[in-house]
């Protein structure tokens, strides 16, 4: 699988800029590691979207009132919920090297959220593509956190996947999802194709992030 | 007739699916089912009615997620509450059909557990007895534990189940189609963990269907020593219309679980997506299939969360570093609470070829049974190795025993009266294998025959335990043989005899035969070798000896348990090859310095670490600095080198002027890179780690030389409660112990009390916290107020993903430190003033 390994280089602080020859054979290395010990694995349901009088977002399995998640799914009728992980092997990885070598656990940490990321790029590539043939279109993918999209949010998104018992993704007390590298979204369908998919940094209201792209 | 009885003398079959069915019956995505035991009794009493016509005898409760982290009595219904009602629903289904048994259903608390979680592993076991406690009272006739997908929370739940009710115990888990759990174990780990604890069955359910699960099934068949309970899902899972549904059908299920029962399954039902007929069709196809003979298989086992190790194959190697005797430095980390130092023990043991390892923390003034705890518990969260648990202090011992995430070694038992009844009862209790030295109340018996006698002695107490000859190994004892010239001969006789005679294990403690002698490796290697030809199941050696892994390797080849001799070659090919290497080097320098007929003589080897630049240490000051190597092996980020360099460098220099004028300079220049944007974090920090390793071995002329570098205080780190993202806290950590701070680094999810609490014993001048989340600064504010009234001399650094300067002083924090390097000149800064 991709891993991603420019945006690995961008979440540690390179930018667009080029990484010297130890720190790219560690990142290669933390790369190598993690494809053997990365254990990807995912749900999705499709659930009807209801937009309902009084403000709200109804997907089914959760209720919000998120404006910016009503946004994102205006114009929809279904919403795929969707939850990824790479696995408890991988929090066992960051927690080894978080203790025996602070340098590899911090490449780690990149190089894993770039291949979540990287996963979830893949599936939701291959559902647009699927979807398109019935002539249904995806929006951006929308995560819990993102906007006013509430974490509060997060155990109905797992729960109606059944998520902890299936791909064993459970919650904090503070709705911190463990394994640490794990993703919920939503993704709404919609008949008509949007001319322009904003994602990730550049759907962002925070411009002046070190991290932008 | 009992459950027990009754699944001996006939094949027993348990229901299917629960949930799948209630929400056809209008169960809403999200709603907990286990409220419909109250809400709607009648629902479920119909839904076991339908199991128990459709022929199944045991009925699981709907209580699978009742515990006290789902169900409040705050938010309407307690677990008391659930509990009694959903056995009662399952006892009313009884009564009305005629037969059937009630099985109290616990599935995962839904919290994963510390050190990757949050919940206690107490807490888990706390909550499970709870369930457990109120389903006897109420009437189930047996526990069924499933679902499982973390070892750990399974120990937890039998333990929970075992200590809040007497019932028999029966448990599953689940694998995905590697055969692993979600946290990486496999059937061998898990059957020694169930096996160990006592329960009356184990099996598989949920997760994958009966085709699937069929390998496993077998694996576990041959292996296990208890009856086999699987219930698959009805086939592996789809989306269809946003609905769940399953691969195969009711016919299907049936063949595919005929297959199961032939592979040694006793007990059949199913999981996810079956329903009554699935149960009515497997049991007409099954239950013609006679029972399979449940057999001792006579396994000597241990795991850890991810793999078991069997003795009586290839001879197991166990680690025995980690002890502080005779180790200064050990000692040293041992009492300043430096696990770190404690876990690089153990990580080099294992990349050394250690199978186990031995764990004893016994130090005179330490509290042996919270250290042993706490080492234990950092070992298997960084290591997956097996622990051999090695005290004499049985309160220890069963702390130890407790928290451990697998079927331990214990280390040990002998033939005294007195430790065998202190210590069988703790291996009934949490399982494990323990190794039983040969002496009792009259000593060390002086021939093998003696000792032969005190072996035969502890399988027979043992066995009036319960404990079988397969979880002991004998420890034939050896003795120094400078001291007892026949010590070693009587030692290998007994390993011999209680393989023959006696059809045991062994293990020896090997090193102690040499005591007194010179070069001690010779005589080691020597007896390791000859104890191996003897029949030795384990030995307790020192894995980074080149001579005993040397000895070990070879065995293996010349005994045929070296397939290829592949082990042997992926150990060795690279050295000889490096050997020719050096050969070569050495003629073409003697050829050199004969032609240029000066003795033009490189440095240490590899100092360059490889880049393919001249290997010679440059006595010459300028802008490299007066140890040019050392100043670029720190800038570069390479530990090895900088070792090397620093060693090197001190026969030339004073070990704090090495200090102050080479070591921290070349810290400061990669500091403020990092500052000024042109070093980038992985890179301070591999040269933080190039550094540690320059300091060290600086560190270790000092204390020969008996003085040490001044330390500029004591730092205290922490990530403050409710958050588990330290990564931020332990790059500060490195970076401040490079700079000659003491750093206590209290972890993760540390609550005010216990950060106060050090920052008054230690009176440290300057305390640092943590936190990422949003959701975790009220804990942060919390703590540096508590710390303002009980410390208030204390001077407290804060940082973390969500701070800023402006939220850090609204906190009542003296310092937002926006990276690691902030963070030293702040407590630089503080300690200098004072």
């Amino acid at each position: 699988m991709e891993t991603g390994r420019r945006e690995a280089l961008r979440y540690l602080g390179y930018g667009i800029g080029e990484a010297d020859g130890e720190i790219l054979k560690l990142l290669c290395e933390c790369e190598r590691e993690l494809q053997e010990t990365a254990d990807c694995r995912f749900l999705m349901r499709e659930f009807p979207l209801v937009f309902t009088e009084d403000g709200k977002v109804d997907g089914g399995c959760f209720q919000t009132d998120s404006k910016s998640l009503r946004k994102n799914l205006a114009g929809c009728e279904r919403v795929l919920v969707l939850a990824a992980t790479l696995g408890a092997g991988v929090d066992r990885l960051l927690a080894r090297y978080g203790r025996l070598k602070v340098s590899k656990a911090v490449v780690l940490q990149a190089a894993s959220a770039a291949m979540i990321e990287a996963y979830l790029n893949e599936l939701c590539g291959g559902w647009r593509a699927e979807y398109e043939k019935k002539g249904l279109y995806l929006r951006p993918r929308f995560s819990p956190g993102y906007g006013d999209f509430p974490l509060a949010c997060q155990p109905q998104l797992l729960g109606g996947l059944e998520a902890a018992k299936r791909i064993g993704i459970t919650l904090t007390d503070s709705l911190l999802m463990l394994p640490s590298k794990s993703v919920t979204a939503v993704i709404g369908v919609g008949k008509t194709k949007e001319p322009c998919l904003l994602e990730g940094c550049e759907a962002c209201g925070k411009k002046d992030c070190a991290y932008r792209r | 007739m009992g459950i027990l009885e009754e699944i001996r003398s006939r094949r027993v079959f348990f229901d299917g699916g629960t949930g799948s069915l209630l929400q056809a019956q209008g169960l809403k995505p999200g709603e907990l089912p286990e409220t419909w035991n109250l809400l709607h009794p009648e629902r479920i009493v119909r839904l076991h009615l339908d199991y128990l016509d459709a022929g199944s005898d045991v009925l699981t409760t709907n209580t699978f997620g009742a515990n006290r982290f789902k169900f409040k009595k705050e938010d309407g219904f307690s677990v008391k509450e659930i509990v009694t009602a959903a056995v009662k629903n399952a006892r009313a289904a009884i009564r009305r059909a005629g037969h059937g048994f009630a099985a109290l259903d616990l599935g995962p608390t839904g919290k994963l557990l510390r050190p990757y979680g949050e919940l206690e592993f107490e807490d888990a076991v706390t909550a499970y007895k709870e369930v457990a406690e109120a389903g006897t009272k109420a009437g189930a006739d047996l526990i069924i534990i499933e679902t499982m997908g973390d070892s750990y929370e399974m120990k937890a739940a039998v333990l929970g189940a075992k200590e809040g009710s007497l019932l028999p115990v029966f448990a599953t888990v689940t694998l995905d189609e590697k055969g692993k759990m979600l946290t990486g174990g496999g059937v061998e780990a898990v059957t020694a963990l169930l096996e160990g604890l006592g329960v009356d069955g184990i099996g598989l359910n949920c997760g994958l269907g009966p085709i699937q699960l069929l390998p496993f099934v077998r694996q576990m068949a041959s292996i296990a020593s208890v009856p086999i309970l699987v219930n698959p899902n009805a086939g592996l899972p789809r989306s269809q219309n946003g609905q769940t549904v399953y691969d195969i059908d009711s016919d299907a299920f049936a063949a595919a679980m005929q297959e199961i029962a032939l592979a040694g399954a006793s007990l059949l039902g199913g999981c996810c997506g079956t329903t009554p007929e699935h149960i009515r069709k497997m049991r007409a196809a099954c239950e013609a299939i006679p029972l399979p003979e449940i057999t001792d298989k006579e396994r000597t086992v241990i795991s850890s969360y991810s793999h078991a190790v069997t003795f009586g194959g290839r001879p197991v190697l166990i680690g025995e570093r980690i002890n502080p005797t005779g180790k200064p430095r050990f000692k040293q980390a041992l009492r300043e609470r430096d696990l770190t130092y404690i876990l690089n023990v153990g990580a080099a043991q294992q990349e050394s070829g250690a199978d186990v390892l031995d764990v004893n923390v016994g130090l005179p003034g330490i509290d042996e049974p919270a250290v042993l705890e706490e080492v234990v518990k950092e070992l298997q969260s960084v290591l997956d190795l097996p622990l051999q648990l090695d005290t004499s202090n049985p309160e220890a011992m069963e702390r130890a025993m407790r928290c451990y995430n697998g079927k331990p070694l214990i280390n040990s038992v002998n033939g005294k009266r007195e430790v065998m009844e202190a210590v069988f009862p703790l291996v009934k209790r949490y399982g494990g294998v323990v190794v039983a030295l040969c002496l009792d109340e009259a000593g060390i018996p002086k021939t093998a025959d003696g000792r032969i006698e005190v072996a035969k002695k502890i399988y027979k107490t043992a066995a009036s335990y319960g404990i079988g000859k397969k979880d002991i190994l004998v420890d034939a004892l050896c003795m120094a043989v400078s001291s007892d010239k026949n010590g070693a001969l009587t030692t290998l006789e007994t390993v011999r005899r209680v393989r023959d005679e006696l059809g045991g294990k062994t293990v020896l403690g090997v090193s102690n035969v040499s005591f007194g002698l010179p070069m001690r490796e010779h005589i080691n290697a020597a007896f390791f070798l000859s104890a191996l030809w003897n029949g030795l199941s384990a030995g307790i050696i020192n894995p980074n000896s080149a001579a005993m892994m040397a000895v070990y390797d070879s065995f293996l080849v010349l005994t045929a348990q070296d397939e290829n001799c592949g082990r042997y070659i992926a150990a060795y090919a690279e050295k000889e090859a490096e050997k020719k290497r050096e050969r070569a080097e050495k003629a073409q320098r003697r050829s050199e310095s004969g032609m240029a007929g000066a003795g033009n003589m490189p440095g240490p080897k590899g100092l360059a670490g490889g880049t393919g630049q001249p290997d010679v240490l440059v006595k010459a000051a300028g802008a490299d600095g007066e140890f040019p190597e050392l100043r670029r092996s720190i800038l570069r980020g390479m530990p090895e080198a900088a070792g090397r360099a620093a060693e090197a460098a001190l026969a030339a220099k004073d070990a704090l002027e090495l200090i102050n004028k080479e070591l921290i300079p070349a810290l400061d220049e990669v500091g403020q890179g990092f500052e000024a944007g042109t070093v980038f974090l992985p890179q301070l920090l591999m040269s933080a780690e190039a550094a540690k390793a320059a300091f060290a071995v600086v560190k270790e002329r000092l204390a020969a030389d008996g003085s040490e570098q001044k330390k500029r205080g004591t730092v205290i780190l922490a990530t403050v409660k409710g958050d588990i993202h330290d990564i931020g806290k332990n790059i500060v950590k490195v970076l401040l112990e490079n700079y000659s701070f003491e750093v206590m680094d209290l972890g993760r999810d540390v609550p005010p009390e216990e950060i106060v609490k050090a920052a008054v014993e230690r009176h440290a001048p300057v305390v640092g916290l943590s936190a990422l989340m949003t959701t975790t600064v009220p804990s942060m504010e919390a703590t540096i107020a508590a710390l303002h009234k009980d410390a208030p001399w204390v001077k407290i650094m804060v940082g973390g993903a969500v701070l800023t300067k402006e939220y850090a002083d609204s906190i009542g924090a003296d310092a937002y430190c926006k990276d690691a390097m902030a963070s030293v000149n702040f407590a630089s800064s503080v300690t200098e003033s004072k």
